[in-house]
């Protein structure tokens, strides 16, 4: 009994005034690196290309969905060829660098994905991005 | 004044805010903003659209047409090749004229996911000059 009280004395003290610190010093990261996901999209079954690369500006980013029957979304609504002309035409006036990112599904008829492609030179937005997946090596 | 001065006195009372349970708060809200995050999923192929009706004329024997048909066959001039064989071809292609700008011409009804495997394999054979030859009605209806 007595010893045990003698170890009592000493018993071993981790700090844990820092780890609040800590964690929230992870949260202004997380807050820092996340953005919400604004719309929910179509199903889609992303195509694979090795190439793939990064778009670096997030801001610029606008994105197409295009589903595996040729259903169009720009936020959520859906639209056609025409109307994305018009949706983008005032995106590119607002943000001369943004990025078109067309989020297609690699079983729709590629006419739906070049007439996306013509509105999109209409509207004057030239730089485009197909979204793709990496490709698992070895293809 | 007073109160506080007999406050000390006291002694005992001194007001006391428990901080342990800050960590635990926060670590609530960064297991929510992990959970909710997404990181920069946005990657694919980037090309860049030409301007219409600012066309750029090219001499006939710099270009070099690739087409997809309906089917999703992928053709190098008139011949039928394989999909991971194209970069090979057009890189063989890009060594004996620099200048050679590839056309991808792919039909409405070819599979998307043709149209990027042969685009990727034109990304890897480090095509600079690519465009996207647009295809209007065909014979067939389809």
């Amino acid at each position: 009994m007595k010893k045990i009280g003698e170890r009592k004395i000493a018993t071993p003290n981790i700090p844990t005034a820092s780890t609040g610190d800590i964690a929230f010093l992870l949260i202004i990261f997380f807050m820092v690196a996340t953005h919400f996901r604004t719309e929910r999209g179509l199903k889609i079954n992303l195509p694979q290309a090795e190439m793939t690369e990064r778009i670096l500006k997030r801001r610029n980013v606008a994105a197409v969905w295009i589903d595996a029957t040729g259903r169009m979304t720009i936020q959520d609504n859906l639209v056609n060829p025409a109307m994305i002309t018009a949706i983008m035409s005032e995106k590119v006036i607002e943000n001369p660098e943004l990025v078109v990112l067309l989020q297609a599904d690699k079983d729709v008829k590629y006419g739906f994905v070049t007439d996306v492609l013509e509105a999109l030179k209409d509207a004057r937005a030239f730089k485009v991005t197909f979204a793709t997946s990496y490709a698992k090596g070895g293809g | 004044m007073a109160l506080s001065l007999r406050r000390r006195t006291r002694g005992s009372s001194e007001p006391n805010i428990p901080t342990a349970s800050t960590g635990d708060i926060a670590f609530l809200i960064l297991i929510f903003f992990m959970s909710t995050s997404i990181f920069s999923r946005e990657k694919g192929l980037k090309i860049v659209l030409p301007e219409k009706g600012a066309e750029t004329k090219i001499k006939a024997e710099n270009i070099l047409t690739v087409a997809v048909n309906q089917t999703g066959q992928v053709l190098i001039g008139d011949r039928i090749v394989n999909v991971p064989d194209v970069h090979t071809l057009v890189r063989e292609e890009l060594d004996k004229n620099p200048e050679l700008a590839v056309a991808l011409r792919v039909s409405r009804s070819a599979p998307y996911q043709i149209m990027v495997e042969v685009f990727d394999q034109l990304k890897i054979a480090k095509a600079e000059r690519i465009s996207l030859v647009p295809v209007q009605e065909e014979g067939g209806g389809q």
